[in-house]
Order: C-alpha cells, then structure tokens, then sequence
C-alpha cells in the first residue's frame, strides 16, 4: 500500500517548470530512490514534499490524507522527517542536544515548556540517544557539532532526522561529500535503517542506488522518465541516454 | 553557585557604595535587560525597540498609581500586563521579517509609540514627563524609605532572575537557542519559529513592563526619554558590553552602564565617549563582554596554578 503519494504534482519559478506532472507512489517499508542528473527536481520535489513550499498545481497524499499545502513545522509532526543535502544542524549545540530539540519537537507532550528543566524530558532524551547510537556518535554525545568531521557531521544531519521517530524518513544525499570509506559506513547505514523506516532516498552515486534500492524513479528536467526495480531501471534505454550518459550505453 | 554568591554580595554591599536610588536602578536595569537579553542572547534577535513595552508599562502604571490610588502590586501586575501585551502587539509584526528588516521594524515601532507620547499631553506630560507617581505604602511597609524599596526592588530582581534562569533551562529556552543557531532547521523539525520568536517578545516584554513600573515609582516620574530609542539603545548596549552568550551578562552590563553613567556624568559631561571606546573594545576584541573577559582571566589563573 502507497504511503505516500504525489499527484500530478508541479512546482514553477517563474517560467522555470523545476517539477513537472509527477506522480509517484512511494510504498510503505520500501526504500524508494530518486535518481537523475543535477538539476532535475530531485530536491525541489523533497521540499514540496515536506512543506517548505507549496506546489504550484497537484496534490501529496500521506497515509491516505491530503496534506497539500501543509507547512514545514506541522509536517514533521505528521511523521516526515528529512535530511538535507547540505549539512544542516545547530553548530553550538552538542550532538546531544541536536537531536534532542528534534526528538522533543515530535514528543509525545510539551507540557512544562516553560519552566521544567529540558534534561527532565525521559522519554525526548531517550529518543536522541537512540538515534545518535544508530548512527554511531553515541561516545561524542557531548561535543559540539561544530567540531566535529564532515562525515559525522553527515551522520548527524540523518541522526536529526531518526529522533523525530518518523514513519517517512527522505534522505537527501546522505554520502554527499564523503570520502569512499564514510560512503561505505554510509550505506551500511542506510541498509540498516531499511525496512524499520520507509526511506526516500535522492543519490547520485549510482552503484549505492542499485545495491540498496527496492525501487528507482528517474527523473529529468522535472519530470519522471521512468519507474521500476533496480535491475530494469539499468537496462531501460531512456534513462541510459538521459542520466548514465554514453559511456555507460 | 558563584554567581548567585556574587549577587548577593552585591546586594548587600551596593547600597553602602552608591545612593540607594542608584542602587535600585542598577537592579531595575537588570531586569531589563535580563528581558532583552532572552531576544538577543538566546534568541538571536536584536530588538531595538525594548523601551516600547518598559515605557508603556511605566505610563498605564503611573498613572493608575496616580489617579487611582492602586496598590504596589496591583501596579506591578498591571505593568507586567501591559509590557506583555505591547510586546505581543509589536512582536506579532516583527516576526514576519528577519535580519535588518526586523530590526528596522522593532526601531519604527518604537518611534510610533514615542511620538504618541510626546502627543498625548493630557495624559502622559509629553516633554515634561508624567510626574507625580507615588509609591503607596503596602502592608505597613514605606516604600517611601529609600532602603525599604531597595530592598523590595532586590527581590523583585532575584526573582526575575529566578525566573529567566528556570526559562532558559527549560524545552523553551533549548528551542529558542536552536532558532538562533540555525532557523531552517528548527522549522523542518517541527517548531513554528515565528510563534516562538513571539513568545519570547512577550516573555521579555513582561519583564520590561516590571521593570518600567519599578522605574516609575523609583523616580516618582516617568520621563519622556523612558520610551525612547535611546533607553532601547541603552540596554542592548548594556547588555553587550556585559555579554549577551550569558545569563548573567545583561546584570553586569548594567552595573558597568549605571554605575558609569552616575558617577561620571558628575565628573566630566562628555563621559559617553568613555562608554564609546569600551564598546568598540569590546566589538573588536571581546564579544562575548565582561563574561568572556572574566572567564579567560579565570582559565587562564587556573592553568598558572596547575603549571
């Protein structure tokens, strides 16, 4: 069954079409891709997707209701939960506390928000120590993101995105920028996280594509060329011309 | 802990030091700053219009003390009220832009309510000020002894400070600093940041309408200047030169503010240049004010002793 769904879903900038007509039916469990070159919508149609702005025309439907229009901050309640693809975190704040303003923000009560202490939140803390264990920055829980490498600082961006328990996680790059070995961990990651979550997954690294994905939905000036499994994705012909380029025909 | 020695000190020792109207205003200034302080500090917002909601709080106060004969804490209540809901008013229009376009707003709105003052003659004295504020006597005690209302106002500020101290601890205050650290994010987690950014106007409001009231009844007048831009400017300088990353910067800010302006305004009538050069030396070199300078000196004594 379809957890989430777009229909016919479109975005322009003035007359630039950045998301064209593109209906997609991302099952619940799965680890669902987008793939396509630079600059064909991928990440626009994640931020239709999570709120950060309207569409121009079309509809996204999750778990059944129309959530079309709804706003960045109340989408993440619903249950959808990004990462972005370029480092987006709190740099003062300890990894810790990163986590925990996302794992408090979709926790189960607010009470006391104003004057109970933030360390007196159990169940918020518990969430952030979790996710920062799943994507192993547990032993530097008190180090300022900051400092911390480029690599942890990707695998934090995603920690972020575990603590608000989500049902839908998109991921956007996540092994942007990484050095070959953090790629590995990377996937490893990813192939961890698959099936606890439904997973939206936009990489450019075609080989972590096929060897994670359950199904990959390509995408070209704005529009979906194709849709399928890993291995008909790879022989259909349209997206060898548009996306892995001569060489690879 | 130490802090709170050192405050307490302070105190008691600050009434021996300077005229106990001084002292009062050194602690009155604190708390307005402490409300500033959770915009700029935390929050990462600077409000250049703070003296709106401290003058208004002060205005409505007065002259309810004045016309009606209210009582000390009602007066309290009414101004906290008051600088709240200005805030509310002022916020609400704020947070819908960001960056140099806030600020100019929080500064415009500011004047609004200055030159509605200055206006409104009947009421408020326009240049002279509002004069004439008594502070009543409350359950047998006489405000109208210097001392007993230092002592009253003591309180007042330890519990502001109580208060700001349990705020900033608190999910809110994490939320706010999260806002300041990284907008974007703070939104795509789930937190509507312009209701937040809100919140904490009126939280600040609330504790410049204390202090309004506070500074009302200190003087016995509230004089134009308490709603101007220069008493807005005032405190965020207070507020930097003591350091804006601490809980405790905007209370040294405005002993350093207070203090200098009463001792050397006597002295030498130029003094704001003194106050000129220690502000750019602290842009420059220390920006995290006297905080940072005092914890670089402790760090630095305590690796001496280890050495």
């Amino acid at each position: 069954m379809a957890l989430l769904e777009t229909k016919s879903l479109s975005k322009s900038f003035g007359a630039l079409a950045a998301v064209k007509d593109v209906t997609l039916e991302i099952t619940e469990g799965s680890l669902h891709s987008i793939i396509g070159p630079n600059g064909a919508g991928k990440t626009t149609l994640f931020n239709l997707l999570t709120g950060a702005f309207p569409p121009t025309s079309g509809r996204i439907i999750f778990d059944g209701k129309d959530i079309t229009g709804t706003p960045a901050n109340r989408v993440a309640h619903l249950g959808l939960a990004r990462s972005f693809q370029r480092t987006n975190v709190f740099p003062a704040f300890s990894l810790l506390d990163n986590v925990w303003v996302a794992a408090f923000a979709t926790g189960r009560s607010w009470g006391g928000l104003l004057f109970k202490k933030s360390t007196n939140y159990p169940e918020a803390t518990e969430r952030a120590r979790a996710a920062l264990s799943d994507v192993g920055l547990l032993p530097k829980a008190h180090v300022a993101a900051r400092e911390i490498s480029h690599g942890e600082q990707r695998q934090l961006e995603l920690a972020i995105a575990l603590a608000a328990a989500p049902r839908v996680l998109l991921l956007d790059e996540p092994a942007a920028g990484l050095s070959p070995e953090e790629t590995r961990n990377m996937v490893a990651l990813v192939r961890k996280l698959k099936g606890r979550y439904t997973i939206v997954l936009i990489e450019h690294k075609i080989d972590i594509i096929m060897s994670v994905s359950d199904r990959i939905s390509v995408m070209h000036f704005g529009s979906l060329i194709a849709e399928g499994p890993p291995q008909e994705i790879q022989r259909n012909p349209e997206v060898r011309r548009a996306y892995l380029g001569g060489i690879a025909a | 802990m130490r802090a709170l020695v050192l405050i307490l000190i302070s105190i008691c020792l600050l009434p021996f030091i300077v005229r106990p109207a001084i002292a009062s205003e050194i602690w009155i200034f604190a708390i307005f700053g402490l409300g500033l302080n959770l915009l700029l500090g935390y929050t990462g917002l600077l409000s250049f219009g703070q003296s709106t909601f401290f003058g208004s709080a002060a205005y409505v106060a007065g002259w309810l003390l004045k016309n009606y004969g209210i009582n000390v804490f009602f007066a309290l209540g009414i101004g906290v009220g008051v600088g709240a809901l200005s805030a509310l008013l002022v916020g609400y229009l704020c947070v819908q832009r960001s960056g140099l376009y806030f600020i100019m707003l929080t500064f415009a709105l500011n004047q609004l309510f200055y030159f509605i003052a200055y206006q409104w003659t009947t009421v408020t004295g326009g240049e002279d000020g509002m004069p004439g504020i008594p502070r009543p006597e409350f359950l047998g005690l006489n405000f109208k002894d210097p001392l007993v209302y230092y002592a009253f106002v003591s309180i007042l500020f330890l519990l502001s400070l109580y208060l700001m101290r349990r705020i900033v601890e608190s999910p809110l205050g994490k939320i706010l600093q999260a806002i300041r650290e990284n907008e974007l994010r703070a939104e795509a987690v789930g937190y509507n940041v312009p209701r937040f950014k809100l919140l904490a106007f009126v939280i600040g409001g609330a504790f410049s309408g204390l202090a309004g009231v506070l500074y009302a009844m200190l003087f016995g007048i509230v004089p134009l200047e308490a709603i101007s831009f220069v008493f807005s400017g005032n405190v965020v300088f207070a507020t930097l030169i003591g350091g804006s990353g601490s809980l405790y910067g905007p209370i040294i800010g405005s002993f350093v503010f207070i203090w200098l302006s009463e001792s050397m305004s006597v002295v030498w009538a130029r003094w704001p240049l003194l106050l000129g050069v220690a502000f750019v030396i602290v842009v420059l070199f220390f920006r995290g004010g006297v905080v940072e300078v005092w914890n670089k000196v402790f760090a630095w004594r305590s690796s001496k002793q280890r050495a």
